[in-house]
């Protein structure tokens, strides 16, 4: 559990240029029970930053205090560690690949076979063995990333801090990524994630934080409830009259092209009792409504079992990018 | 922690300056040999005189200044290698990575200031020996070692005491020595008598030890008995400025 309570946190401004002091964080008070991927997002200067190097005992809070599973950050630190990327991640750019991975496997306690196996298995993991020889400063901005993430990785710690992890990285590399992370979920491992990619966020947390102004302006839900009513997508490789049963008022997804009795492709918002089977068609999306996860799981199996092929189901719910635009500009988003 | 891999990473960090430090070293030994090639006298000393002849003031002076410089050597590896010791880490944010490992900071740092130390001492225990052997065919014994390891402890610990706060760690430190140096020489000139024996005595205590060095460095020049009393005050001071700045760093913000 990390807590955060009634923590603000300035910044002294350099004496005698008529600077006013920065308050980074101001009074933010956030409890993360442990397990899950926490997202923290906001503008520039919102002190997604500063909560970090905070939570991480870099720097100490100016009023309240911080705690990791009731120790202070530095001495949680020392005895269990954490995994770590940097906003700006950087190495000596001397020394060479294998080498900064195997010191820092090092620092994390590991000796010998099992520091090499170790740094082996984080340099294949990030695509890193052809440039093990290599300089840091020799790699490009892409590599140096995945560099950050395999030490960030060597050893398996309980609280995961990565700061803009998929900057630099190519569409491939943040697809791993996601893998990388979905890899490292467990009940007792947090992960947080401070990104100004959103789409990227939604896809991998489960709760978000939006900072603003030093502040914790909402604390919001990515993933869908366990509980309550949903909305699913749900998208058949091809009509199925089954739909209609396993589902009742579904309605075919607004945007989507549904598919009458003839074949023929229409448009609009068509129930399925209206509309009924046509075989032979290709795929289909229905907006499907349900109480709960529960639901979803026996009304697909009754649709399976009558033959229906499920190409995808995906959770309807406004866009994290929204949620954040209408929290941070109320007007705007009017 | 591994300590070798470690170790060897920070040479590595490092190799622009010791290769500088080697270029440096080598313009001592070529100009000695040049001066043993030009006016070597019959016992194999560099025969001052003679270079006079030769190069008049000019030549004399700088040789006597090459001297002086030799003795400052260790001061200058030291300084040089280690400037930046932690300073450096926190700027470009390595510090925080070594952080959020389980490792101590003491272990990573005296790791590095023992590697940089061991290659300030061993460039010094090279060049000062060799030089004296190539200027006056002899060299002045342990003594030697004793006075590199004195000036590596205490500039050592200054700038690793200074690089927990600020990047101008080793100009610091420079700062200190040439005010030691000052000192020593308004107290050793009598000209301090004027000062109040408190003020005195504190800043005397604050400064690195020159009259002790000096003492020390004498014993060197002249191939006398190595005066340990003063090379454990030395000492001393040289490690309780690392035990300051291990204190420092436990609590500064990274």
């Amino acid at each position: 559990m990390i807590e955060l309570r009634n923590v603000t946190r300035i910044y002294a401004a350099a004496p005698g240029r008529g600077r006013v002091d920065t308050v980074a964080l101001d009074d933010v008070t956030l409890a993360i029970p442990p397990g899950g991927v926490w997202g923290v997002v906001g503008p520039n200067g919102a002190g997604k930053t500063t909560l970090f190097a905070l939570v991480l005992g870099f720097i100490h809070p100016t009023k309240g205090r911080v705690r990791i599973d009731g120790l202070e950050p530095r001495r949680y630190l020392r005895r269990h560690g954490a995994a770590y990327l940097p906003e700006r991640f950087r190495l000596p750019p001397e020394w060479t690949v294998g080498d900064a991975l195997l010191a820092l496997a090092g620092l994390e306690g590991l000796k010998g076979t099992a520091a090499k196996e170790r740094v082996g298995a984080a340099m294949e993991r990030f695509g890193l063995e052809p440039h093990a020889k290599k300089p840091v400063g020799a790699l490009s901005r892409g590599l140096n990333q995945r560099l950050g993430l395999a030490q960030a990785l060597l050893a398996d710690r309980r609280l995961v801090v990565l700061d803009e992890p998929t900057e630099g990285l190519d569409p491939l590399w943040r697809i791993r990524f996601r893998d990388v992370v979905a890899d490292l979920r467990g009940a007792e491992r947090t992960i947080l994630v401070a990104s100004h990619d959103l789409a990227e966020v939604e896809r991998i947390a489960d709760r978000v934080v939006l900072l603003e102004g030093g502040r914790v302006k909402e604390v919001m839900d990515v993933a869908p409830p366990a509980t309550g009513p949903i909305s699913y997508r749900l998208t058949l490789a091809a009509p199925s009259p089954a739909v209609a049963e396993a589902f009742p008022g579904a309605e075919a997804f607004p945007g989507a092209v549904a598919v009458a009795d003839t074949g023929t492709p229409v448009g609009g918002r068509t129930t399925m009792a209206d509309r009924g089977a046509s075989a032979g068609a290709g795929p289909v999306t229905y907006l499907v409504h349900v109480a709960d996860a529960k639901e979803l799981s026996t009304r697909l199996a009754a649709l399976l079992d009558a033959g229906a092929v499920v190409a995808e189901v995906a959770p309807v719910g406004e866009p994290l990018e929204e949620r954040v635009r209408r929290a941070l500009d109320p007007e705007a988003a009017r | 922690m591994n300590a070798l891999v470690l170790a060897r990473l920070t040479l590595r960090a490092r190799r622009k300056r010791i290769l500088a430090l080697l270029a440096f070293a080598g313009l001592f030994l070529a100009a000695a040999a040049t001066a043993r090639l030009l006016v070597s006298d019959t016992d194999g000393h560099v025969n001052a005189d003679q270079l006079f002849l030769i190069g008049g003031y000019p030549a004399v002076s700088a040789l006597l200044l090459m001297g002086w410089l030799l003795g400052r050597f260790p001061i200058i590896a030291t300084l040089v290698l280690m400037a930046g010791l932690l300073s450096h880490d926190r700027a470009e944010g390595y510090a925080r990575l070594y952080a959020v490992r389980p490792a101590s900071p003491l272990r990573v740092y005296g790791t590095r200031f023992a590697a940089l130390a061991g290659v300030a001492f061993a460039i010094s225990a090279v060049l000062m020996p060799t030089f004296d052997l190539i200027m006056l065919g002899t060299w002045a014994g342990p003594a030697t070692l004793v006075l590199i390891l004195s000036y590596v402890l205490v500039f050592g610990g200054l700038v690793a005491l200074f690089s927990v706060w600020t990047r101008a760690d080793a100009w610091i430190a420079l700062l200190l020595a040439v005010a030691a140096l000052v000192w020593d020489g308004l107290r050793s000139a009598g000209v301090l008598a004027q000062v109040p024996a408190g003020a005195r005595d504190v800043v005397t205590f604050l400064l690195p030890p020159q009259a002790l060095l000096y003492s020390i460095e004498e014993a060197f020049g002249n191939i006398q008995p190595i005066p340990w009393d003063a090379f454990l005050y030395v000492a001393g001071y040289g490690l309780t400025a690392l035990a300051l700045a291990a204190v420092a760093l436990y609590r500064r913000e990274v």
